[in-house]
């Protein structure tokens, strides 16, 4: 998954010496779009009735509007919204767009399931689905409604009642939500419902022809799977959901006084060897993303395996990511980013590997023990990208070291004693996430002030590495021509998991969020334009919105091959993106052209909402929690949003005559 | 009608801040213009040229005219449905784009522009909490309102089962939701059958009898001439004429004796009488009725004894109505 901002709310919101904040940028957008709209509105006005009488009916709206807004009456809000949503269930919109949501989940549910891990097809597609339904559906509502209105007059006997311009708008967009709200949480529900119910299996242990379960030994698995350190022999389940398990027999040492191990259902047997216990259970390894608890009732050929449903699909990790991430070079100089191994892929930063002073240092911050549910051991994330420079055994792993700090921030007075572990050798893999236990107790050393080694010993995370809140972690690669690929979400100290039902609901709320903005950006629309043009705006401003990164590439000016003209020109010409175009007027022209196109078309990709900010389906996907800074974020991007277009639609129909 | 039902919204909105404002004139136009301009600003119509109007408290306007006239464009200038060229429109002293006027106003629009899904039932508790009134209020007087126009027995049906002349009446009744001052009927009769032109006559008669001031345009002279006391006739724009019906329709210069049970050997003498007094006998004869007279007499007939009803009888009854 990838995960390029890590919104911290005030920090976005008031900035700092870095970037600006968004409320101030919020400020100036409005004092920008008043005098816009201000010098729009008198020049049409200029237009119709010239500029004396002009300034005079600006002064009017804009006098008027104050009281519009101070005077709402919640009751004929709610009317109008109350009219809205009945005619929208009266005119069988809503079962319509029910009925093809059952029927995607009823035939959609025969093509997905199975593969590497079916838990992310499974919410994708319903986060997909239930995001286009919903978001088709309240668009096509939003931008029919009040044209359908005006076009059957119906307008007239409720615009002759005290109902405010104000109250027309708000009562629209309040009714369609509240519409979208009902739906999107039915949806959510069945949705849910729908992924449990999908994800849910066991398994069958496999047996031999002669009806009997066989434990092979350990080498004779020709699985390419790696088994547990203490496997002794192993077999599989049967196929069952497009997948098998394979299922170790575990040695299990304990001495005679420790308790025996937590999963008791799943123990074979056990033996006294000297003062020690070997236990010898079950363990289910993971496949498609998930496990199973397996319990063994009776012994040898009577031995009956009991597999629980799956488990591990549900899961909303709440990662501690670090507060910066820093490269280093092979000479030990820091760099904001790492090595670049190609334009296909610039997510991820490089290090070399071997003996090189090349790393990635992560510097976490508030890293206090209140946050892990079990401080003994912590749960480290990694998911490294490798880059091999020499051809080689693709499935042999790459060696990398992670090594821990004290530090202090700058302006912060030195610790009088940092604290450095030993290095903890690893080895990774491309596209997997790899889950290291950091022992609370590690050993490592101390230096002075001065760099001068002091002590080693065993050493506490927090209260001797941490006390100020501030942690180092470095990541080395130990392969010689290797390269380890990182970004700064690739690795992460995992919190205590959120509740799963609490991270699906904030996933619906981001796409109730995108829905709150197709509302306002459709019922305001469609005060001063006909339906089909309502649809095509939003329709447009959807896609803008969804797709705003990689249209903004295209708006940089060193993208080769030009704007629309000039790489229609190329390929009618055959010419290749960077072959010098020979000077002339009418090159000269079309560039012109391209010029004035890309920055409209730059300027429409900062006017559009950004929904990528408000689309949380890939954390849903990838087992993320969307933290509370996040939702926040995306929350008042919405509000402004909905806020501008909720009075651009007011003034557009003040201004308008009804009975046109 | 109960005093709950009747009670004013109480708002503060209503307050009245125009110095000159004259509480006996109820709607006052001066110098309003209005012209239908396209896209690009260039002038389609001039559909009203200048017209003055006063409109006084208690009184039924009509404003007549042929199509295109500016009727309807006058009502919707009123109603600030369309924004006037040039003068002003003030109706309660206020500008007639200001939204609180509306409390005291109720509108019935040419078709009865009304939401095809709703039921009669909801459209009036619609239309009444757009009014933002109480709830029981809401009930009582939609329930009055629904009895009144004659649609009790389909009040939980959605309009779009309704004929023309039950939308018409509900129309009515949710012009009529707020017990306003002033009443706007663009076209009232239009759609009706002889008896609910009749109903609808009587129901604007009633609104006079309850003080309340009624604006109407249509091109339906008899309906006109029925129930105002005074007309402005538009034609292309322009105001052709103004005054009261009577004093607008009374024939100078011609005398009309109206008598009953006179046998045919008077006519002569009468005729004689007229001759000597130099006067010019242009008819003597029986009057007519109506045919709308007529119809509604068989109707209400009918309703009293239901089944056939014999021809002679029929031809009878003529006879008898036109005595």
């Amino acid at each position: 998954m990838v995960v390029k901002d890590f919104p911290d709310l005030m920090r976005w919101l008031f900035g700092d010496s870095t970037r600006t904040g968004a409320f101030l940028i919020l400020l100036l957008l409005i004092l920008a779009s008043s005098l816009f709209g201000l010098f729009f509105g008198f020049l049409v006005a200029s237009f119709r009735h010239g500029p004396a009488e002009a300034f005079y009916t600006v002064a009017k709206v804009v006098a008027g509007a104050i009281p519009d807004w101070i005077h709402i009456s919640y009751r004929r809000i709610f009317a109008i919204a109350g009219l809205a949503i009945k005619e929208a269930i009266r005119r069988r919109v809503i079962l319509v767009a029910f009925l093809i949501f059952a029927l995607s989940l009823l035939f959609g549910g025969w093509f997905i399931g199975g593969g590497e891990h079916p838990d992310r097809v499974y919410i994708n597609f319903v986060m997909w689905g239930t995001q286009l339904l919903i978001l088709m559906l309240v668009m096509l509502i939003s931008a029919f409604s009040l044209p359908d209105d005006i076009r059957n007059k119906t307008i007239y006997t409720v615009s002759t009642k005290p109902v405010r311009i104000s109250e027309i708008v708000l009562g629209r967009i309040v009714g369609f939500a509240i519409l979208g709200t009902g739906l999107l949480a039915v949806m959510g529900i069945i949705s849910l419902l729908f992924v449990w119910r999908g994800l849910s299996h066991t398994h069958q242990i496999a047996v031999n022809d002669g009806g009997q379960v066989e434990f092979q030994p350990v080498d004779r698995l020709a699985t390419g799977h790696r088994a547990s350190d203490n496997a002794i022999s192993g077999t599989t389940t049967l196929f069952d959901s497009g997948h098998r398990h394979y299922v170790e027999v575990v040695e299990d040492v304990r001495g005679i006084d420790d308790p025996p191990p937590a999963d008791t259902e799943s123990i074979l047997s056990q033996e006294t060897r000297g003062d020690k216990i070997v236990y010898q259970r079950l363990q289910v390894m993971h496949a498609s993303g998930h496990s199973h608890n397996v319990a063994v009732t009776g012994k040898g050929e009577a031995a009956v395996y009991d597999f629980s449903d799956a488990k591990g699909f549900f899961r909303a990790r709440k990662p501690k990511y670090a507060e910066m991430l820093v490269f280093f070079d092979r000479q030990g100089e820091p760099k904001r980013e790492g090595m670049s191994t190609g334009d296909e892929w610039t997510y991820l930063g490089f290090i070399d590997g071997g003996i090189t002073l090349s790393r990635a240092e992560y510097l976490f911050n508030n890293f206090s023990a209140d946050d892990f549910s079990s401080t003994d051991v912590l749960p480290l994330e990694l998911k490294l990208g490798v880059y091999r420079s020499h051809k080689g055994d693709i499935n042999t792993r790459i060696r990398a070291g992670l090594q821990i700090e004290s530090f202090t921030g700058e302006n912060e007075t030195a610790l009088p004693r940092r604290f450095r572990s030993e290095v903890m050798e690893f080895e990774t893999e491309e596209d997997i996430i790899q889950v290291k236990g950091i022992p609370r107790k590690i050993p490592g050393q101390i230096y002075g002030p001065e760099g001068e080694l002091i002590e080693s010993g065993i050493y506490d995370l927090f209260d001797d590495f941490a006390p100020n809140g501030r942690l180092k972690l470095t990541v080395r690669c130990m392969d010689q021509s290797q390269y380890l690929g990182m970004a700064r979400a690739s690795v992460y100290f995992r919190l205590t998991d959120r509740p799963y039902w609490l991270n699906f609901a904030r996933g619906y709320i981001g796409i109730w969020m995108q829905m709150m903005i197709v509302i306002c950006l459709g019922v305001s629309l469609s005060t001063f334009l006909s339906s089909p043009v309502t649809m095509l705006g939003t329709v447009c401003a959807i896609i803008f919105g969804f797709f705003s990164e990689s249209i903004k590439k295209l708006t940089v000016p060193e993208v080769s091959g030009g704007g629309p003209v000039e790489s229609f020109y190329r390929l009618v010409t055959q010419k290749n993106q960077e072959e010098a175009l020979s000077r002339s007027l009418s090159v000269d022209a079309m560039e012109q052209i391209d010029k004035l196109f890309i920055s409209m078309v730059g300027a429409v990709t900062r006017i559009v909402p950004d929904f990528s900010r408000l689309d949380f389906s890939d954390f849903l996907t990838y087992g993320y929690f969307v933290d509370n800074d996040r939702l926040a974020v995306a929350f008042l991007i919405s509000f402004a949003f909905c806020t501008g277009l909720t009075l651009m639609g007011y003034f557009c129909l003040k201004t308008r005559e009804l009975a046109g | 009608m109960t005093e709950k039902s009747t009670q004013k919204i109480p708002s503060d909105k209503l307050i009245q801040t125009n110095p000159d404002y004259n509480p006996d004139v109820i709607v006052e136009t001066q110098n309003l213009s209005k012209i239908y301009r396209d896209f690009w600003g260039r002038q389609k119509v001039r559909a009203l040229k200048a017209l003055d109007l006063e409109v006084r408290k208690g009184e039924i306007f009509g404003l007549l005219g042929p199509n295109g006239s500016g009727k309807s464009t006058t009502i919707k200038l009123l109603l600030g449905l369309l924004f006037p060229t040039s003068g002003r429109a003030l109706v309660f002293g206020k500008d007639a784009t200001e939204t609180t006027k509306n409390e005291r106003i109720g509108y019935l629009p040419e078709e009865s522009y009304l939401y095809k899904f709703l039921t009669a039932e909801e459209t009036m508790d619609f239309y009444g909490r757009l009014f933002d009134m109480p709830a029981d209020v809401r009930r009582q007087r939609s329930d009055e309102l629904i009895r009144k126009v004659g649609l009790h027995w389909a009040r939980r049906r959605q309009l779009k089962e309704y004929s023309k002349g039950m939308v018409r009446r509900i129309g009515l009744a949710q012009a009529l939701i707020n017990d306003p001052d002033l009443v706007l009927l663009d076209e009232p009769t239009s759609g009706l059958d002889p008896l609910g032109t009749r109903e609808m006559k009587d129901m604007i008669l009633e609104l006079k009898a309850q003080n309340k001031t009624v604006i109407m345009c249509s091109h339906l002279l008899a309906d006109v001439q029925d129930v105002c006391d005074r007309i402005a006739i538009l034609y292309q724009g322009d105001l052709k004429e103004l005054g009261a019906v009577n004093d607008l329709l009374q024939v100078s210069g011609e005398t009309s004796v109206r008598a009953r049970k006179l046998p045919d050997s008077a006519h002569k003498e009468i005729a004689e009488v007229i001759a000597r007094h130099g006067g010019e006998v242009l008819s003597i004869e029986n009057p007519r009725t109506t045919l709308e007279e007529l119809f509604l007499n068989i109707v209400r007939e009918s309703e009293e004894r239901p089944g056939r009803r014999a021809a002679a009888a029929a031809g009878e009854g003529g006879t008898e109505s036109g005595r």
